[in-house]
C-alpha cells in the first residue's frame, strides 16, 4: 500500500514540484535563529487573512446585497442562522484585529529597518497590501447598510468629488448612481468579496515569495547570509519546520486568547469596532449627529481634518500613505536596526511614535481649536520624520553592527 | 459642492463624544446604569409580557420571531400562544411585525413608531431604562407628557396606568461650600437654594409604587436587552470555553517550543 501510494506520489512529484516547493518554502526554509515577538505578526496576519476569507464566505450564505434587504439580512445572520452570530463577530473582530496586527507588523519594519536592502520589494508589496486593506475595510463597512455605513460612504465617496475637473463624474462612476443606492451596494459587494480579496491573496503571495528569495531579517540587522555552511545554509539560521512553526503556534495561541476575549465579551469594542449608530438602518433623509470613522483609519482622519481645504486634506492624506512606500530609499543609515542607529534616529522614532498615537486619538474625538492645532503639529511631525530621514540617518554616528547573530 | 463640503465637515468634525452635545441622557444628565440579567427567566418572561401588553400595539420587533422568544424564555408553546400571541393567524415562525399598520400610526403620531428590536443596542440599555422612567406631565405636549431623556418624544407614557402621574418638582438643596461642607448661616442652619427639575410621582395616581414600577421597567428593559441580541448569554457562556481552549493550546505549544529551543541555544 505504502509502496503503491509513494509510487503515485513520485509520479505526481515528477510532474509537479511538491516536495521541492514544500522544502524550499516551508520545511527547510532557513529562518534567523534569534528573533523576538515582533516577528510573529506576519504569521498572525496570515492567520487573520484566513479567518476573514472563511468567515466572509459563510457570511455570504446569508447576506443580501440589496438596498431593501441588506440590513435585515445581517440580523437574519445574527438570529436565524445557527451560530451565525459567531461567524459575524469573527468577521467584524477579525477586521479590527487584521489592522491591529498589520500596524504592529509595519511598525516592526520601521523599528528594525526590515525594508533595508535587499528587502525593499518585500516592503513595497507590504505597503500595497496595506493600501488594498484600507479599501477592503471601507467597502465591507458599507455592506450592512446601517446609518453609519450610509453616511460614511457618502462622505468618503464625496472626497472623489474634490478632485479637479473629473471629480464629479468620478463620484458618480464610483457610486454607480447619483446617490448611494442598491447599485452602490451591489458593486461594493462584488469588490469586497471577489475583486479585492483576490488581489490581496496575490499580493500576500508575492510578499512571501519575495521575502523567501532574500531571506528574513532579524532585530540585530545582521546579514546572516555572510556566514554559511558547506550547503549554503546560513550558520545563524534554523529550519522553519519544526522550530519556527512552534514559535508561531505559541503566538497563535496567545492571539487566540486575545481574539476570544474581544469577540465573545466586547464584540462592539466600545463602539470603535461596531459603531452603535450602525444598529439602525440607513436613512438617507436623516444625517446622524455624529459621523465617525472606525478606529483604524483615525490617524488619517486627524490629518484630513487638520487641513481646512478638502482637496488639500485629500492630498495630505494620500501623501501620508504614499510616503511610506519610499521609506526604503529615505533611510540612508548603515545600520538597519534601531539598536545600532544613532541618537538622532532614536529621538526621531520616539517623537514619531508619540505623535502617531496622538493623531490616532485625535481622529476619534470632536474637534476643538486646540485639537486642530495638535492635529496640524502631529501631521507636520509625521511628514518631518520621513522627509528628514535622509538627513538624520546619514549624518548621525551608528554603532558597529555585529557579524553574527 | 457646498453640500459635499458641509458633509465632509460634518464627517470629520463630528466624531463627537456625547458630552459635546449634552449629557447622554438629555435633561436627565447621566443615565441610570442598567445591569441586564439575561439568565433570569422570570424577569425576561415578565418583561416580554409587559412589552406585548403595553408596547407591541405600536412598536414591532420585526427582526425577531415568536418561536425563538418562546424557546429562549422557556415559555411552553401553548401558554405562549394563549398569553402573548394575540393574532389568530400568527405562526410561531413568523416575525413579530407589530399590530399597527405603519400608515395608520403615522397619521396618529406624526411619525411611525420605530421598530424596537435593536433599540437597546443603538442607544444602550442604560438609556432605554432611564427613558422609560422619566416621563412627566407637560400640558403643552400633545399627549400631556414630555420626557427628560428624550425631550419632545412623540410618544405617550405607555405605562402611565401603572406609574401614575409624574411631575417636575422643585427642592431646597443645601449649598455646598468650597471646603466641601454644607454652608450654614450664623445660627448654624443650612443655607439652601431652590432647584427645580426633579421627578416626583403623585402618590396614589398609579397602580404601582415607585419601587414596583422600577421593577416592571427593569424586567421590560431586560427583555429588550435580550431581544437586541438573543445570543448574548450563549456568547458570554461560550467565550469562557474558547478562552480555556486557547490557554491550554498555548501552554502545550509553549512547552513544546521550550523543548525544541534547546536544540539551537
Ligand atoms: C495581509 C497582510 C500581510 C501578511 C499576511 C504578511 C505576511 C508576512 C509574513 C508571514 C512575513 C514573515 C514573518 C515576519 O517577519 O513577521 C512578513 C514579513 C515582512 N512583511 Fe509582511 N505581511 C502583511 C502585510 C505587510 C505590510 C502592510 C507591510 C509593510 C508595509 C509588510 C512588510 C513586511 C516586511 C518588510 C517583512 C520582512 C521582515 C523581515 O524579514 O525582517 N507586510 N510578512
Amino acid at each position: 500500500m505504502t509502496q503503491k501510494s509513494s509510487g503515485f506520489f513520485n509520479w505526481i512529484n515528477a510532474r509537479l514540484p511538491i516536495v521541492n516547493t514544500y522544502e524550499r518554502h516551508l520545511s527547510k526554509h532557513p529562518v534567523p535563529k534569534k528573533v523576538n515577538f515582533w516577528y510573529m505578526f506576519g504569521a498572525l496576519a496570515s492567520v487573520v487573512l484566513i479567518i476573514q476569507i472563511v468567515s466572509g464566505i459563510w457570511l455570504m450564505f446569508g447576506y443580501e446585497n440589496t438596498e431593501e434587504g441588506a440590513f435585515a439580512s445581517i440580523e437574519y445572520i445574527m438570529r436565524d442562522i445557527e451560530y451565525g452570530w459567531i461567524i459575524r463577530y469573527m468577521h467584524t473582530t477579525g477586521a479590527s484585529m487584521f489592522f491591529a496586527v498589520v500596524y504592529l507588523h509595519m511598525f516592526r519594519g520601521l523599528l528594525y529597518g526590515s525594508y533595508h536592502k535587499p528587502r525593499e520589494l518585500v516592503w513595497v508589496f507590504g505597503m500595497t497590501i496595506y493600501l488594498v486593506m484600507m479599501a477592503e475595510g471601507f467597502l465591507g463597512y458599507v455592506l450592512p447598510y446601517g446609518q453609519m455605513s450610509y453616511w460614511g460612504a457618502q462622505v468618503i465617496i464625496s472626497l472623489f468629488g474634490a478632485i479637479p475637473y473629473i471629480g464629479e463624474s468620478l463620484e458618480i462612476w464610483v457610486r454607480g448612481d447619483y446617490y448611494i443606492s442598491g447599485a452602490t451596494i451591489s458593486r461594493f459587494f462584488a469588490l469586497h468579496v471577489v475583486a479585492l480579496p483576490l488581489i490581496l491573496i496575490a499580493l500576500v503571495f508575492m510578499h512571501l515569495v519575495a521575502l523567501h528569495e532574500v531571506g528574513a531579517g532579524n532585530p540585530e540587522g545582521v546579514d546572516i547570509e555572510k556566514h554559511i555552511d558547506e550547503n549554503g545554509v546560513p550558520l545563524d539560521s534554523v529550519p522553519f519546520f519544526p522550530y519556527k512553526v512552534l514559535n508561531a503556534l505559541v503566538a497563535i495561541g496567545i492571539f487566540g486568547i486575545v481574539f476570544s476575549i474581544i469577540m465573545f465579551f466586547f464584540p462592539e469594542g466600545g463602539g470603535y469596532m461596531l459603531e452603535l449608530a450602525n444598529f439602525e438602518e440607513a436613512n438617507p433623509l436623516s444625517t446622524p449627529e455624529h459621523i465617525a470613522p472606525v478606529w483604524y483609519y483615525s490617524p488619517y482622519y486627524a490629518m484630513l481634518r487638520a487641513v481646512p481645504d478638502k482637496l488639500g486634506g485629500l492630498v495630505v492624506m494620500g501623501a501620508a500613505i504614499a510616503i511610506l512606500f519610499v521609506v526604503p530609499w529615505l533611510d540612508r543609515s548603515k545600520a538597519a536596526s534601531i539598536r545600532y542607529k544613532g541618537i538622532l534616529s532614536k529621538i526621531a522614532m520616539t517623537i514619531f511614535i508619540i505623535s502617531w498615537l496622538m493623531l490616532a486619538w485625535l481622529g476619534t474625538v470632536p474637534v476643538t481649536a486646540l485639537r486642530t492645532t495638535l492635529s496640524i503639529i502631529g501631521t507636520v511631525i509625521y511628514f518631518a520624520f520621513f522627509l528628514l530621514m535622509p538627513i538624520y540617518t546619514s549624518i548621525e554616528k551608528t554603532k558597529p553592527v555585529p557579524e553574527r547573530l | 459642492m457646498k453640500k459635499t463640503l458641509l458633509l465632509a465637515f460634518l464627517f470629520f468634525g463630528s466624531m463627537e463624544s456625547m458630552a459635546a452635545v449634552g449629557a447622554p441622557c438629555g435633561d436627565y444628565g447621566e443615565c441610570d446604569t442598567f445591569k441586564p440579567e439575561l439568565n433570569n427567566m422570570e424577569s425576561l418572561q415578565l418583561g416580554a409580557l409587559t412589552f406585548i401588553n403595553h408596547c407591541y400595539g405600536c412598536h414591532s420587533l420585526k427582526y425577531s420571531r415568536w418561536g425563538r422568544v418562546s424557546e429562549d424564555l422557556d415559555i411552553p408553546e401553548d401558554i405562549f400562544i394563549d398569553n402573548l400571541v394575540f393574532g389568530t393567524n400568527v405562526k410561531l415562525g413568523d416575525r413579530m411585525m407589530g399590530s399597527m399598520k405603519p400608515a395608520v400610526s403615522e397619521t396618529w403620531f406624526g411619525i411611525a413608531p420605530p421598530d424596537l428590536t435593536l433599540v437597546t443596542r443603538l442607544h444602550g440599555s442604560d438609556w432605554v431604562y432611564s427613558y422609560l422612567r422619566t416621563f412627566y406631565e407637560d400640558s403643552s405636549k400633545p399627549y400631556g407628557v414630555n420626557n427628560m431623556v428624550y425631550p419632545g418624544a412623540a410618544m405617550p407614557n405607555a405605562l402611565a396606568s401603572l406609574q401614575g402621574q409624574q411631575i417636575l418638582s422643585c427642592k431646597d438643596i443645601p449649598i455646598i461650600a468650597s471646603n466641601g461642607g454644607v454652608r450654614r448661616d450664623e445660627f448654624g442652619n443650612d443655607i439652601t437654594e431652590k432647584k427645580c427639575g426633579y421627578l416626583k410621582t403623585i402618590e396614589g395616581s398609579g397602580s404601582l409604587s415607585v419601587q414596583e414600577f422600577d421593577e416592571v421597567i427593569f424586567n421590560l428593559v431586560n427583555f429588550m436587552t435580550y431581544i437586541g441580541e438573543p445570543s448574548r448569554s450563549d456568547r458570554e457562556r461560550m467565550g469562557w470555553y474558547a478562552i480555556l481552549f486557547f490557554v491550554v493550546f498555548t501552554s502545550f505549544a509553549y512547552l513544546l517550543f521550550r523543548e525544541y529551543q534547546k536544540d539551537y541555544h
